[in-house]
């Protein structure tokens, strides 16, 4: 006789061991002696960090207050943040006058309705929106910051700017809610879908070239108070210089890569040069050299804006640590793909741009995020010079009369300002190279 | 190089740098200086009581007054200058390659630095000199009694050379704890990290204001350096040199003759003193060799008031002030035992 069962045996339970919160820690936490030792330490450890910092900064610490001293007189151990939320405004904006900070505000406001089609899955033509942003956003927002009188050239780059800034809301709109371009959306609402292409185009030209004369007629009737660059400072220089420093580092080291591989020696010989020295030498050195040794070279009373110098001398510096990252990504390219490219009729740019950059770049994402990161931490040292950057201002609180030795509150601020903006620029590296997905490839 | 197509650089420099580079030809500092319309006063990293911000980022302290004064003299109005904030490595440098009009941020007045640097010093504006702080507990009360302490000092500066040439002088085998940072040195002073500190006696005075319990430390009474801090010109314009002196002098000088902010108006419409007379421009001709206008004693009074206003506001015991008292120290003026002495104005 066989023993057969004709039914399956029904599962059991886990054993408890396996379900319940105590099995979970006896396994993970409490297996050994030694593991029973190192947990109940790590847990106290972590408790005496956590509740001092909690009474330090949270139950002690005092919010209010006029001085350093009422906050002493509140708490003698609790952290004083009345500082800190009383200079605010020099952290976040520096000297800038304070009736003018809208503009500053506007800016960023602008600069985020600007890329936000980048993030909306629906909106077309993402590139040009991107090179619409690098192209054109510095003028508008360079004026806005710094006001006076337009020449003719301001007046005429800030027309194309909120030309380009309408055209691309209105592009985002048109994508959002009939997931088309602007372009598709205007030539098929006016009834010319069937047109030439030819006529098509004269269409947009003609109503772009409109809107640039609305846009130049509209822009003549206002200015903005000029406000002098040495009143720039706080978080908001930190972000031109490391923006300006990030958009054209990653063009700039593109350009030395291709050159540092070309097959002319002149240029390779150039490239390889330039970014050999700008490498070798401390970028404090580099700025010290753009501030001070500089004007010594100058014919007599030739005065360069401190502020262009320090800009000038992050982007070269930038422009040379990515052309390193650019030139790794370009020979992780296997050969191939250039001699494929090459028969089926590509010349240089073409294999580049459409063939080699694209899997490059793709591939480099997680290092070149890396170097922005470092890029922004980077542009604290420009407060070494005596810019009042975001760090410049925290360390002038402590020196402040009414705050006078207050420094540890500042520089945590500082360090948690820092963490949240590298934060989310990791994150949206991550997120680019799941949406590229170049980490399954290979 | 091939940054010319790098549109965003363009845009920057386009932008920012609509006052961008300016070529100015050979003309005397005021010239250049009454062209371009502000001052450009150099000042370092905050320090408080001289040159500091406040939260709405506006500059305050004794050296800003002096450079307001300067400012007031040949604008009439205080507030035309532009204050930079230059690194102490590079002062020297940023005041005689001509980025600097005047430099007014607590530099030690020394012969190496006059003779060498291509810089001319003015008269000081502040008597310093390096002591020490203790806390009152240890029971020291001298110099002296601190034979083999461990003694917190910034590193770099004169400061730590002068604590090692006292320490051999008097062989009191003194440690040295270096410190970049003041407020990380007086935080370990504070936790028992070193048995005193040593520092320009104002700057030990104004951080221990600073210290959970000010009354628990005392400064005590030895100065083992002379530091005259005083503003300074770039050599080889005297004229300019003449009329930042004036401007130094014009402070001191209304203070012995009881000018102030608050009466300047009323002294130059009705004071009987032809020295005040002088001094303010209703007669003689003071103001020829300066090239500037008669009321320019006049317009630092009037924007900043005199040197004991000054020291008051922000070194005494103002509201923005260090709380250092003034009687008896070498800041008084000379008639009060001290060495602010201006020569006479006429």
């Amino acid at each position: 006789m066989a023993i057969v069962k004709a039914t399956k045996t029904p599962e059991r339970p886990a054993p408890i061991s396996e379900t319940s919160i105590l099995g979970w820690l006896q396994k993970n936490l409490f297996s050994s002696v030694f593991n029973s030792v190192l947990t109940l330490l790590t847990t106290y450890i972590i408790y005496l960090t956590i509740s001092g910092v909690y009474v330090w900064g949270f139950v002690d610490a005092t919010f209010v207050a006029e001085t350093r001293r009422e906050c002493y007189d509140n708490s003698l151990t609790g952290a004083c943040w009345a500082g800190v939320i009383d200079w605010l405004d020099n952290i976040f904006y520096g000297r800038y006058p304070r009736e003018e900070l809208w503009r500053i505000n506007f800016g960023g406001i602008l600069l985020a309705f600007w890329m936000a089609p980048l993030w909306i899955t629906r909106a077309k033509g993402k590139v040009l929106v991107g090179a619409s942003v690098v192209a054109f956003y510095p003028f508008l927002a360079g004026y806005l910051f710094s006001g006076g009188d337009k020449g003719l050239f301001m007046q005429v780059m800030v027309s194309a700017a909120i030309v380009a800034f309408v055209i691309n809301m209105a592009n985002a709109i048109a994508g959002l809610l009939k997931q088309q371009s602007i372009a598709q959306f205007v030539i098929s609402s006016l009834g010319q879908t069937n047109a030439a292409d030819k006529s098509q185009r004269n269409l947009l030209i003609a109503l772009v070239v409109v809107g640039f004369g609305v846009a130049y007629l509209w822009q003549s009737s206002w200015t903005v108070e000029f406000v002098s660059w040495t009143k720039w400072g706080g978080l908001f220089l930190t972000l031109v210089i490391s923006g300006i420093g990030i958009a054209s580092a990653l063009p700039g080291g593109i350009i030395l890569a291709l050159g540092r591989r070309s097959k002319l020696p002149v240029l390779r010989v150039l490239s390889t040069g330039f970014i050999e020295i700008f490498r070798s030498v401390p970028l404090i050195t580099v700025l010290f050299m753009a501030t001070t040794m500089f004007p010594l070279f100058m014919p007599e009373g030739f005065v360069l804006n401190k502020l262009v110098q320090v800009i000038i001398a992050v982007v070269l510096f930038n422009a040379c640590y990515m052309a390193e990252t650019v030139r790794a990504g370009l020979q992780a390219i296997p050969k191939g793909q250039a001699e494929g490219a090459h028969t089926i009729g590509l010349g240089y740019w073409g294999t580049m741009g459409l063939i080699i950059m694209p899997q490059a770049l793709k591939h480099m994402i997680p290092n070149i995020v890396g170097s922005f990161i470092g890029l922004l931490k980077d542009t604290t040292l420009v407060s070494i010079i005596g810019l009042f950057d975001i760090l410049g201002m925290l360390r002038s609180i402590s020196k402040d009369i009414p705050w006078l030795g207050l420094h540890k509150e500042p520089l945590i601020f500082g360090a948690i300002l820092f963490f949240i903006i590298c934060f989310a620029m990791s994150k949206y590296s991550r997120h680019l190279e799941v949406k590229l997905s170049a980490g399954d490839r290979h | 190089m091939k940054f010319h197509c790098n549109l965003a650089l363009v845009a920057a420099l386009a932008a920012i740098g609509a006052s961008g580079a300016t070529t100015v030809a050979a003309e005397t500092t005021l010239e250049i200086v009454k062209a371009r319309g502000h001052l450009r006063c150099q000042v370092g990293s905050p320090s408080p009581g001289f040159y500091n911000m406040d939260s709405k980022g506006d500059w305050y302290g004794l050296d800003v007054s002096v450079c307001q004064a300067v400012a007031a003299a040949i604008f009439g109005d205080k507030n035309a200058i532009e204050f930079q904030s230059v690194s102490s490595q590079a002062r020297f440098t940023a005041l005689a390659n001509g980025d600097s009009d005047m430099l007014s941020r607590t530099a030690t007045m020394t012969m190496s630095r006059e003779t060498q640097l291509g810089i001319d010093f003015l008269p000081p504006v502040f008597y310093d000199g390096q002591g020490f702080m203790v806390r009152k507990d240890s029971g020291i009360t001298t110099a002296l009694d601190l034979k083999g302490a461990s003694v917190c000092v910034k590193t770099g500066s004169t400061t730590e050379l002068n604590l090692t040439d006292f320490s051999r002088e008097h062989d009191l085998n003194l440690t040295p704890v270096t410190f970049e940072d003041y407020n990380v040195r007086d935080d370990t002073y504070q936790n028992g990290g070193c048995d005193a500190v040593s520092n320009d006696k104002s700057s030990l005075a104004g951080n221990s204001a600073s210290f959970a319990t000010p009354s628990d430390h005392i400064i005590l009474p030895e100065t083992i350096s002379k530091e005259p801090l005083a503003p300074a010109v770039r050599q080889g314009d005297s004229q300019w040199h003449d009329l930042v002196q004036w401007s130094v002098y014009a402070l001191i000088n209304a203070e012995e003759l009881g000018i102030t902010q608050a009466n300047v108006d009323d002294m130059r419409a009705n004071s009987k003193d032809p020295n005040v007379l002088r001094m303010l421009g209703v007669e003689g001709n003071l103001h020829e060799g300066i090239g500037l206008n008669k009321d320019w004693a006049y317009n630092i009074i009037k924007a900043v008031g005199n040197y004991g206003e000054i020291y008051e506001k922000y070194i005494g015991g103002g509201e923005q002030g260090l709380g250092i008292d003034r009687d008896d120290t070498l800041n008084a003026l000379w008639s009060n035992g001290g060495l602010m002495y201006s020569p006479p104005m006429r």
